[in-house]
C-alpha cells in the first residue's frame, strides 16, 4: 500500500514536471538529447495488450535513459493517435508511439488516413513480438495443417476472430488466400467472446494470439496445429511453424505475428534516435525484459531502425493485398 | 396515451385537440421512418460483393429496426388523432421561460462543442460555467470565483491523478509562443 | 487442512485490507463521478499494481471493480447521472425518489442490495465456479441469439406510460447501434462518410447524453424552481423495508450471477432482466417508474450480482466475460499467472486467499459506501442554479476523455437534445438505451449462428439451452401482451 501511494505520488509529481517541462521545453536549444521527460503514447485504452507492454517497456526504459511517461490516446482504432504524431508539432522530439499491427491493418482497410504509415514516421525499432498459433478445437478431427487444408478444401470451414481488421482476423484471411480454400470468418467482439466458441468447436479453428491460447492447449482443450512465425517458438517446441508444415499447400511464405515497435514523428533528432536504440538494446538484453517476455508467449524484437522501416513497408503490402482480396478495402 | 380517456368530449382545456403530441410525434417519426428507409438505407449502407445469407445483410437490422419505428409510428399517430392525450400540468412549468435563460444555455453548449481544444478543459469550463451561472442571474461574486477554482481543481485531478489527458488549450500554446 | 494456514498466511496482510479498502474507495469515488466508470478506473489502476504482491494488486482491482459498481448508482439516484450503464436502471427509480425527499432511503436500498448481491455472488464463485463455468461454455451464438431475445422482452416493461413510444425508443436505439463499420464484411454503415463514426457511437457520452444532459437542458428551458433540500434530510431505510425487498434482492443477485457467468453479456442486461422481473411480480407494478424503492433494490442486486461471477469464467476458464475482467486477466498475466484450470492446479493456495479477500471486499462495501452516502448526500444540498453547471462541466471532460475527441461531446450534447425531447413528448429513454445495447448482440449472434451453420436454420434450436430461452422469450411476450391489454381495459373503465 506504501507502495501505492509512493509510486502514484511519484507519478504525480512526474506528470507536473512534466508538464511544466513540456511549456517551456520547446523555447530551449536542443544541444543534448534527451533535454526533456520523454512521451510514449499507447493509441489504446489503458489495460489491454499494448499498454501493459508498453508500461513495462516505459518501466525498464527509464532506468536507462530518462523518465518515460506513458499517456493512453486510443480512438478510431489506433489511428486518432497515430494521426496526431504524424503531425507533429511541439514536443514530437521527445514523443514515442507503440505501434502495432493495427498500423498496417488500419492503413490498409482505410485509404482515407490523413497520413501515410511508412514515410511519417521514424522508426525506432521492433521490441517484442507474440506469435499466433493455429488451434482447433481437442476433439477436431484435424492433427495437422495439411489434413485441415485438405478438408477446407473440400467443404466450408469457419475461423473465429475478435473482430474485422485484427491481426487474428487477417492471419485468417492470409490463410485463406495462400492456400485457396473454404474458410468463413466468424468475428466476434473480443477474444473473451471468441474463445468460448472455439472451446466448444462451433467454430472450426482460429489463429489466435499465443497468450490467450496457450493455457488451453496445456490443458488439452485445444490443439495447435501450427505457429505463424517462420520458426517455432520456444513455448510450444513441439508445434511445426506454418511455413514448415504448410509446405506444399501455398503457406511456404506465410508469416504473421503481433508485433509492437516503437516509432515516432520523422523530424525525431539523429542523436536522439541513436541514444534510444542503444538505450533498448540494453533494456533488451537485461534480465528484467527476457523475464518478462514468457508471461505473454512473447519473444524480443528483431528488427531496428530502417529494416524495421522495412518490415513495416512489408506488412503494409500484405495486408493491403490481403485487404483487396477479402473484399476488406473501403 | 393508454391513460386517455375513451370519450368524445369537444376538445376541452384539459385535452389537447386533433394536433397533439402524439398524433403530431407519431406523424413526425413516421416520416422519418419512410425517409431512413428508402433514402437513407440505401443511400448509406453499402451491400458486400458475396453475402452467404440474407439475414447476413448489413440491411437487415436497420430495416427491422426502421419498420418497427414506421409501423409504431403510425400506431401512435392513429391513437394520437382518435383519443388526444391529456394536458398535463408541467406545461404551465414551461411558459415565460426568459428567452436570454436559453440563449445563455445554447452558448454555453456551443462553447464546449466548438472551442474545447481550443480554450483548453479549464478555460472552456470556466467560460461555460459563468454562462451558465449567469443565464440563472446569480449576484453572488464567489459563486463565479467557483466557476474558475471547479474547473481548475478537476481538470487537474483528470491530468495527475486519473492520468487522464485533457487538452491544455492551443488557443494560450500559441499566445505563450509569441 | 495444512492448506488452510497457507491461505491465510498470505491472505492476513496489511498491504491485502488496505488495497481492498483503498480499491473499494477508489471504485466508488471514481463510478460516482459523472462521465468517469468502473471500467475506466480499473484500468487506471492497472499500472500502479505492477510493483506489488499478486494477490494485492488482484484484490485492489477486484475492489475498484465491486466500488465502482456500486459508486455509479450514487450520481444517478442525486442527480440522474448514471457513472455506469447498469446503473442507468438504478435510476429508473432512484431518481424519482431522489426528487420526493427520499434520496438517503435510495441510496441505502442501493447500498445494501448491492452488499447482498455482491455476497451471493461472491458463494456462486467460490462454490459453484467449475458447474457456472460448465454452462457458460454451453452457451455458443445461437444460446446467446436466444438470451437477447429473452432480454429483449424486458424493453416492454421499462418504457413508462406508452408501450408504444417505448418500443419506438428502442427501434431509434437499436438504428443508432447500427452505426459505424459493419461487424461481418467491414462495410460502411450510416457513417456518413464521417471518420469519427466508424468506430460506432460511443457508449459513455450516448448515456450521459441521454440521462444526465436532459436534466441540464429542463432546468434551463424552465423557470428558476425554489430549491428543495432533500437528501440528508430524508428517512433511511428501516430494517422492515430491507427485509420485504429481501425476496427481491435474492432474485435480481442469482439472476445477475447466471448473466454474470456467461461472458460477454453484461451487468446492464442483468439490472434491466432483474427489474423487469420484480415489476411482473410486484404488487405495486404502476409505481414502478415513478419512485419504486424494490426497483431501486432489484436493478442494484442484479447489477451487482453480475460483479462476482463475471470472475468465474475469468478464474476457471481464463475467459474474460467483459473488460473489465479482461483487464484483471492482464494483471495476472504481468505477474506470470494464468488463470484458467491450471491456476486452480498450481496456485490453489493464491485462489482461496484471492476468494477471502474478494468476500471482505463485500463488507468493506457495507463501510465505504456508508461514508460515501454520507458525503455524496450533500450534493444534493447544493442549489442546481451551481450544481448543474458543475456536472455538465464534469459530463464534457468524461465525454471527451472517452476517446480524446470533441466529436463525442458534440454527440453527447446532441443525444442530450434527443433525451429532452423524449422527455417533453413522454417517450421513455431506457428503451433506447436497451436497444442500442442489445441491438448490436442480437445482430450479432443472429449472423454468427448463421455463420457457423451454413445457412441451416434448425441450429437455432439445437439444445436444451435454446428451448428454455424460446419458452422464456414466449413467456415474457405473452405476459406483457395479457398486461397491456388488461392496463387498457382498466383505464378505458376508470
Amino acid at each position: 500500500m506504501m507502495k501505492l501511494m509512493k509510486s502514484r505520488l511519484k507519478g504525480k509529481m512526474l506528470c507536473t514536471l512534466a508538464a511544466v517541462s513540456l511549456s517551456f521545453g520547446g523555447l530551449v536549444q536542443a544541444d543534448e538529447w534527451p533535454e526533456d521527460n520523454i512521451r510514449l503514447v499507447v493509441p489504446y485504452s489503458a489495460g489491454g495488450t499494448t499498454d501493459l507492454l508498453s508500461r513495462k517497456v516505459a518501466d525498464l526504459l527509464q532506468k536507462e535513459l530518462t523518465t518515460v511517461v506513458v499517456e493512453n490516446r486510443p480512438g478510431a482504432g489506433s489511428t486518432v493517435a497515430t494521426g496526431q504524431l504524424a503531425r507533429g508539432g511541439r514536443g514530437s522530439d521527445h514523443m514515442l508511439l507503440m505501434a502495432s499491427p493495427g498500423h498496417t491493418i488500419g492503413a490498409s482497410l482505410y485509404p482515407n488516413l490523413r497520413y501515410d504509415p511508412v514515410a511519417d514516421f521514424a522508426f525506432v525499432r521492433n521490441v517484442i513480438n507474440i506469435p499466433n498459433v493455429m488451434v482447433v478445437p481437442s476433439d477436431s478431427p484435424y492433427n495437422t495443417v495439411a489434413e485441415f487444408v485438405e478438408a477446407a478444401r473440400e467443404q466450408q470451414l469457419s475461423f473465429s476472430s475478435p473482430g474485422i481488421g485484427s491481426s487474428i482476423h487477417m492471419s485468417g484471411e492470409l490463410f485463406k488466400n495462400l492456400t485457396q480454400t473454404n474458410l468463413v470468418h466468424v468475428p466476434f467482439r473480443g477474444s473473451g467472446e471468441a474463445l468460448p466458441a472455439l472451446l466448444s468447436g462451433d467454430v472450426d479453428v482460429a489463429f489466435e494470439n499465443m497468450p490467450t491460447v496457450y493455457p488451453h492447449i496445456q490443458s488439452g482443450k485445444l490443439k495447435a496445429l501450427a505457429v505463424t512465425t517462420p520458426t517455432a517458438s520456444e513455448f510450444l517446441p513441439d508445434v511445426p511453424s506454418m511455413q514448415q508444415a504448410g509446405k506444399g499447400y501455398g503457406l511456404e511464405s506465410y508469416e504473421t505475428s503481433a508485433w509492437f515497435g516503437l516509432i515516432a514523428h520523422k523530424s525525431f533528432p539523429e542523436e536522439g534516435m541513436a541514444k534510444l536504440q542503444a538505450a533498448l538494446d540494453r533494456v533488451m538484453a537485461g534480465e528484467d525484459f527476457k523475464k518478462f517476455l514468457p508471461q505473454f508467449g512473447a519473444e524480443a524484437g528483431t528488427v531496428v531502425g530502417d529494416d524495421f522501416r522495412q518490415f513495416v513497408q512489408n506488412e503494409l503490402q500484405k495486408w493491403s493485398d490481403v485487404a483487396e482480396k477479402a473484399n476488406l478495402k473501403r | 396515451m393508454e391513460k386517455s380517456e375513451l370519450q368524445f368530449v369537444a376538445a376541452s382545456e384539459s385535452h389537447y385537440g386533433r394536433c397533439n403530441p402524439n398524433s403530431v410525434l407519431g406523424c413526425a417519426f413516421s416520416i422519418l421512418a419512410l425517409g431512413f428507409l428508402f433514402y437513407v438505407i440505401p443511400s448509406h449502407i453499402e451491400i458486400p460483393g458475396q453475402m452467404q445469407h440474407p439475414l447476413l445483410s448489413p440491411r437487415f437490422l436497420p430495416q427491422l429496426a426502421g419498420w418497427l419505428v414506421l409501423v409504431l409510428s403510425l400506431i401512435l399517430m392513429v391513437d394520437g388523432l382518435v383519443t388526444p392525450p391529456k394536458r398535463s400540468e408541467a406545461d404551465e412549468f414551461r411558459r415565460g421561460v426568459p428567452i436570454m435563460r436559453q440563449v445563455l444555455m445554447v452558448a454555453a453548449g456551443v462553447v464546449y462543442v466548438l472551442f474545447f481544444e481550443e480554450l483548453g478543459a479549464i478555460g472552456s469550463g470556466f467560460l461555460a460555467s459563468v454562462l451558465l451561472f449567469l443565464a440563472s442571474d446569480l449576484r453572488n461574486i464567489w459563486v463565479y470565483a467557483l466557476a474558475i477554482i471547479f474547473p481548475a481543481i478537476v481538470t487537474l485531478l483528470f491530468i495527475y491523478v486519473l492520468n487522464v489527458p485533457l487538452p491544455p488549450g492551443t488557443l494560450w500554446e500559441s499566445l505563450s509562443l509569441i | 487442512m495444512e492448506n488452510f494456514s497457507e491461505v491465510l498466511t498470505l491472505f492476513l496482510s496489511v498491504d491485502n485490507f488496505l488495497a481492498i479498502a483503498a480499491g473499494v474507495l477508489v471504485g466508488v469515488v471514481v463510478g460516482a463521478i459523472p462521465g468517469l466508470t468502473a471500467t475506466m478506473a480499473v484500468a487506471l489502476a492497472l499500472p500502479f499494481t505492477f510493483s506489488m504482491e499478486p494477490v494485492t494488486a488482484i484484490l485492489l482491482l477486484v475492489g475498484i471493480y465491486k466500488g465502482g459498481m456500486y459508486g455509479g448508482s450514487i450520481t444517478a439516484i442525486l442527480i440522474r447521472t448514471p457513472g455506469s450503464p447498469a446503473s442507468a436502471c438504478t435510476l429508473l427509480d432512484g431518481y424519482p425518489m431522489a426528487q420526493q425527499g427520499k434520496a438517503k432511503k435510495a441510496l441505502k436500498t442501493a447500498l445494501y442490495s448491492s452488499v447482498v448481491a455482491d455476497m451471493i455472488s461472491n458463494i456462486a464463485l467460490i462454490f459453484f465456479a467449475s458447474y457456472l463455468a460448465k454452462i457458460a461454455l454451453n452457451f455458443g451464438p445461437p444460446e446467446y441469439f436466444w438470451l437477447i431475445c429473452f432480454s429483449l422482452t424486458i424493453i416492454v416493461s421499462v418504457s413508462g406510460s406508452s408501450v408504444v413510444k417505448g418500443l419506438i425508443a428502442a427501434g431509434l436505439g437499436i438504428i443508432v447501434s447500427t452505426i459505424g463499420l459493419d461487424a461481418v464484411y467491414g462495410t460502411q454503415r450510416l457513417t456518413f462518410d464521417n471518420y469519427n463514426l466508424m468506430d460506432r457511437v460511443s457508449f459513455i457520452p450516448l448515456l450521459i447524453g441521454l440521462f444526465a444532459i436532459p436534466e441540464v437542458i429542463e432546468f434551463y428551458t424552465s423557470k428558476v424552481a425554489p430549491h428543495i433540500r432533500t437528501a440528508v434530510s430524508g428517512a433511511s431505510l428501516t430494517w422492515k423495508e430491507f427485509k420485504g425487498l429481501l425476496k427481491t434482492i435474492v432474485r435480481g443477485s442469482l439472476i445477475g450471477v447466471i448473466i454474470g457467468a456467461i461472458p460477454g453479456t453484461g451487468a446492464t442486461s442483468a439490472a434491466f432482466i432483474s427489474y423487469s422481473e420484480a415489476k411482473r411480480t410486484s404488487p405495486r407494478k404502476a409505481n414502478f417508474g415513478k419512485g419504486e424503492i424494490e426497483g431501486v433494490a432489484a436493478a442494484e442486486s442484479g447489477n451487482n450480482g453480475v460483479a462476482g461471477a463475471t470472475l468465474i469464467p475469468l478464474l476457471s476458464l481464463g475467459i474474460p466475460g467483459d473488460v473489465i475482467t479482461a483487464i484483471i486477466l492482464g494483471a495476472f498475466m504481468i505477474h506470470g499467472l494464468t488463470p484458467g484450470p491450471v491456476l486452480f492446479q498450481e496456485n490453489l493456495t493464491l485462489v482461496y486467499a484471492l476468494f477471502c479477500g474478494i468476500m471482505v471486499s463485500s463488507f468493506v462495501l457495507v463501510f465505504v459506501g456508508n461514508a460515501a452516502i454520507r458525503y455524496f448526500s450533500l450534493i444534493a444540498d447544493i442549489p442546481k442554479t451551481i450544481l448543474l453547471p458543475i456536472v455538465l462541466m464534469f459530463c464534457i471532460y468524461g465525454a471527451y476523455a472517452v476517446n480524446n475527441s470533441t466529436f463525442d461531446i458534440a454527440l453527447m450534447l446532441a443525444f442530450g437534445v434527443v433525451g429532452f425531447v423524449f422527455n417533453r413528448t413522454g417517450i421513455a429513454a431506457a428503451p433506447f438505451l436497451i436497444g442500442f445495447i442489445l441491438g448490436p448482440m442480437f445482430e450479432d449472434n443472429l449472423r454468427r449462428t448463421m455463420l457457423i451453420s451454413k445457412g441451416d436454420l434448425s441450429i437455432f434450436f439445437r439444445g436444451p439451452i435454446t428451448w428454455v430461452f424460446v419458452m422464456l422469450t414466449v413467456a415474457s411476450l405473452i405476459f406483457a401482451i395479457r398486461r397491456y391489454w388488461v392496463a387498457r381495459k382498466e383505464d378505458a373503465l376508470a
